[in-house]
């Protein structure tokens, strides 16, 4: 281990790794991890003259209390937990994908031009449930598509998938505006600078108020884990990502490998795309503000590294993080704070997360240096 | 001869392993002082508190009869005891002498190359060592690096080496020179070295004294002239290891393997292999014995299907494999072991019953409907632990947790396990204690009996002579010479790996 021991006095303070954290451990050290992330947040909130009761209260009672604030929640939640498993699947092969924004505008892009092609007013109109299932078809293949590129780049040619993700995001971001604001065929009859709405027979079902995509979400998460616990092809992302060497000594195809994970992570992402804007109740569309959306993406990948690549584990932390944004930015509206309070507090919330990790790998040791050594022993030792 | 360097009743314990139980040690001036002792017997972990590397628990060390007490390195180097660790710790890009001053209290600021070039050419002279002191350090040959790391001991004023397995990468000629040159410097010039190794030869043949290290504790302390191999032997395991069975490994039967004129490059894009032929039978052993870099590990890749053949063919059982990726071959017959143990053969991070998951994942007996059967890799797992005797609490501890010698034995049996046709085995006993080695080789010769063909890759020559049924020199990646038994004395193969070539080698 890296740290040496810490004097003071006759005690010594160390880091020792832990054997196996005791159960319960792991929830514990995540509502610690929550609870000091509010406690120093509190200080943004002083400094701008605010009651950090009356913040949190806003906050709070918004986000998991008020319905419209909960139901905004959910949806935002379920699109989190869409960009969690995009970017934990290339993860567990250990790869970086980046590109979560960018699958997700290919996913919401190829989404809105299914019905662009096929949709005709009645009569003579195709069925809804048909052209409801392409869209969502469509959005994942053009995530998988989009995650595709720097999938074959990596497997064939080693290029480093983190630049190519992030370069694809800045041009899918100028393809979207192209389409909806400069344009191009998706833009709206109002020509606000958003895509034109989705006819009422394509909006996605809800089930008490909630899009479907919720059941699809929670299902890919036990699906995922099942995956990645006891499936063969689980087995072989896993030791990719562990040792590239020992895998393909194992007989596991590296090209392969690394394809086939960005085609399931763009695929996720293309349906956060699908969800975020053609399955939330009041959208429909892709918006002006796209861009937010697409850099709330991100928030996935902090899900599933806080989460450790368990996708049923990043459910409450999509949840929490989902919720915080709104509340915060409610609160930030109803109080006047200063702009930025929800980033804030999702910053602080990501090192509370981040550091906590450190506690349930090691703790911290407290006890009495040695006692003193013995004199020497004036003497030979045998046979010396 | 007055006690140099003592240590009295170090007691050193890490979460729930005692490294160390009141451990003695005197080392006298102007001698070769051995400690000596299995993997895992707390060797590492002394030499860690004479430098001042762990802090010991309890007890003292004494330095020419006073106490004293190491925080850190820093402490053991101002004491005039200098470390030469097994891994080089130099700098490949800069010369000898850079090297040399690097990290010398007196270069803080500035550097005045010119004044040290006349000091380290001078305790050059003094020592008696050959370097050229302008070459770059990855210009040179293994041992000439661990001389650089000698002077840059003797540079800092050490009076005391540590020298950790200092043979371990050497080839046996260069081991031999470094060990006359350090008899020398301690006969002559009052240096005194304290060697830790688990090879019973460079004890032998070097050391005057000899600490032997048992599960922690001093289990022996003699004077080389009054031991023997044997001996010893019995100090370090606790009791007599019974010799391998020699001669033939059995009645050679089909052929099995056949390699003709194979080639691949190496990583930097050079030949590595250029031209490879031959066959083995079932139960036979092929012995290839080389200094490492002249194509013996490329060799084991192609077999494996790790690196593509830029020309040739390998057939396994007559039929044709060169092209076949890694998992078809696993699954025909083809069993290879590394010689990375924990880097290519093994994932630190994985319970043993992942790793062993590594070779049996696309198995059909072992995966149902897409899922792995962990039920039946558990048991698979607990019968390779029980039957190569491996050292571990249960099947899921991480594989990190084991010693180099139970690793390798787990590695060992997942690869048996398979029952392949063809054995690669590289470098299989490098770093094992005595034991283990013991075991490894026998479990070499058992599969050959059991009709897999063997493809052993070893620098070490008796292993070579004693396994092989053929003894292949490989040099510039070429066998150089295809032997038998008996033609395969040491002195005959360690000529052709350094590249001699006899006119009657015969090829098969």
């Amino acid at each position: 281990m890296g740290c040496g021991p810490v004097r003071l006095g006759r005690h010594e303070l160390t880091l020792e790794p832990r054997q196996a954290p005791p159960a319960g451990y792991t929830v514990l050290t995540a509502v610690a991890a929550i609870v000091a992330a509010l406690a120093l947040a509190s200080v943004l909130f002083l400094s701008a003259d605010a009651s950090p009761a009356a913040a949190y209260r806003a906050i709070f009672s918004y986000a998991f209390l008020n319905p419209h604030g909960l139901a905004a929640t959910v949806h935002r939640s379920i699109y989190l937990l869409f960009c969690t498993y995009a970017f934990l699947v290339p993860l567990r092969a250990g790869l970086w994908n980046i590109g979560l924004p960018g699958q997700v505008y290919a996913g919401g892009l190829a989404a809105f031009a299914v019905p662009l092609l096929l949709w005709r007013e009645p009569p003579g109109a195709p069925a809804p449930a048909v052209v409801i299932a392409l869209m969502i078809a469509a959005a994942a293949a053009a995530g998988a598509a989009a995650g595709g590129i720097a999938g074959v780049l990596r497997a064939r040619f080693q290029v480093n998938e983190i630049l190519v993700t992030m370069m694809l995001n800045s041009i899918l971001f100028w393809v979207v505006a192209y389409m909806v604001k400069e344009g191009g065929p998706f833009m709206g009859a109002t020509a606000e600078g958003e895509s034109f709405t989705l006819p009422a027979p394509l909006r996605a079902p809800l089930w008490w108020g909630v899009p479907f995509t919720a059941a699809a979400a929670l299902g890919a998460a036990a699906l995922l884990d099942l995956l990645f616990a006891r499936a063969a092809l689980g087995y072989r992302i896993r030791a990719f990502g562990e040792s590239p060497a020992a895998a393909r000594y194992g007989g596991v195809n590296p090209a392969a490998t690394s394809l086939l994970v960005f085609l399931l992570g763009g695929a996720f992402a293309g349906l956060a795309g699908y969800h975020n804007f053609a399955a939330i109740p009041g959208v429909y569309k892709i918006p002006g503000n796209y861009g937010y959306y697409g850099d709330l993406g991100f928030y996935g990948m902090i899900s599933a590294l806080i989460a450790r690549g368990s996708a049923l584990g990043a459910v409450p932390i999509a949840f929490l993080f989902g919720g915080l944004s709104l509340g915060a930015r409610f609160a930030q509206g109803a109080l006047r704070l200063p702009f930025g309070v929800d980033y804030a507090l999702l910053g602080l919330l990501m090192m509370t997360f981040i550091g906590s990790h450190v506690l349930q790998a090691f703790r911290v040791v407290w006890r009495r240096r040695a006692a003193a050594a013995p004199e020497a022993v004036v003497g030979g030792l045998p046979g010396a | 001869m007055e006690v140099v360097l003592a240590a009295r009743g170090i007691t050193k314990r890490f979460p729930g392993v005692l490294a160390l139980d009141r451990v003695d040690l005197e080392v006298p001036g102007g001698e070769i002082h051995a400690v000596l002792g299995q993997n895992g017997a707390g060797k590492t972990t002394l030499m860690n508190v004479l430098f001042g590397l762990v802090q010991p628990d309890e007890g003292a060390l004494f330095l020419h009869g006073r106490r004293v007490e190491f925080r850190s390195p820093h402490d053991a180097l101002t004491h005039g005891i200098g470390m030469v660790h097994q891994t080089r710790r130099l700098v490949a890009a800069h010369t000898v002498l850079e090297n040399i001053v690097l990290g010398h209290p007196r270069v803080r600021g500035v550097l005045s190359l010119r004044d040290a070039r006349v000091e380290v050419a001078a305790l050059c002279r003094r020592y008696g060592v050959g370097l050229d002191l302008g070459a770059r350090v990855w210009q040179l040959s293994e041992g000439e690096r661990q001389w650089v790391e000698i002077l840059k001991a003797l540079y800092r004023g050490a009076r005391v080496l540590i020298l950790d397995e200092p043979t371990s990468v050497l080839t046996p000629p260069e081991a031999a020179a470094l060990l006359a040159g350090l008899q020398a410097m301690v006969r002559g010039e009052g240096v005194t070295a304290l060697l830790v190794t688990h090879k019973l030869p460079t004890v032998m043949s070097a050391c005057d004294r000899v600490t032997v290290l048992r599960a922690g504790r001093v289990v022996g302390r003699l004077r080389t002239a009054e031991a023997t191999e044997d001996l010893l032997v019995r100090y370090m395991v606790g009791r007599d290891v019974a010799p391998g069975p020699a001669g033939p490994s059995g009645a050679p039967g089909r052929r099995v393997l056949e390699v003709e004129d194979l080639a691949c490059l190496g990583d930097r894009g050079v030949a590595a292999l250029r031209g490879v032929s031959f066959a083995l039978r079932e139960g036979e052993i092929l012995g290839i014995a080389g200094v490492a870099g002249n194509g013996q590990e490329e060799l084991a890749q192609v077999l494996a299907g790790l690196r593509p053949a830029t020309a040739g063919r390998v057939r396994l059982d007559g039929r044709d494999i060169t092209r076949l990726p890694p998992v078809a071959r696993w699954a025909l017959g083809v069993g290879y072991i590394p010689a990375e143990r924990t880097e290519v053969a093994s994932i630190g991070a994985f319970s043993l019953v992942d790793n062993t998951a590594l070779t049996y994942h696309f198995d059909p007996a072992y995966v149902r409907r897409g899922l792995l059967d962990d039920a039946g890799l558990a048991r698979l797992t607990r019968r390779i632990i029980d039957g190569f005797d491996v050292k571990v609490p249960h099947p899921y501890a991480r594989a990190r947790q084991l010693s180099g010698g139970n690793l390798q034995k787990m590695i060992l049996g997942r690869v048996l396990s398979r029952a392949p046709r063809v054995l690669i085995a590289h470098l299989p006993t490098q770093g094992l204690d005595v034991e283990a080695t013991a075991f490894v080789r026998a479990q070499l010769r058992e599969a050959a009996a059991g009709g897999a063909a063997v493809v052993l890759i070893s620098e070490d020559l008796d292993e070579i002579v004693a396994l092989g049924d053929w003894v292949a020199p490989i040099y510039e990646g070429r066998f150089v010479a295809w032997l038998g038994r008996e033609q395969a004395d040491p002195e005959t193969v360690g000529a052709m790996m350094a590249g001699r070539r006899r006119e009657w080698a015969a090829a098969r």
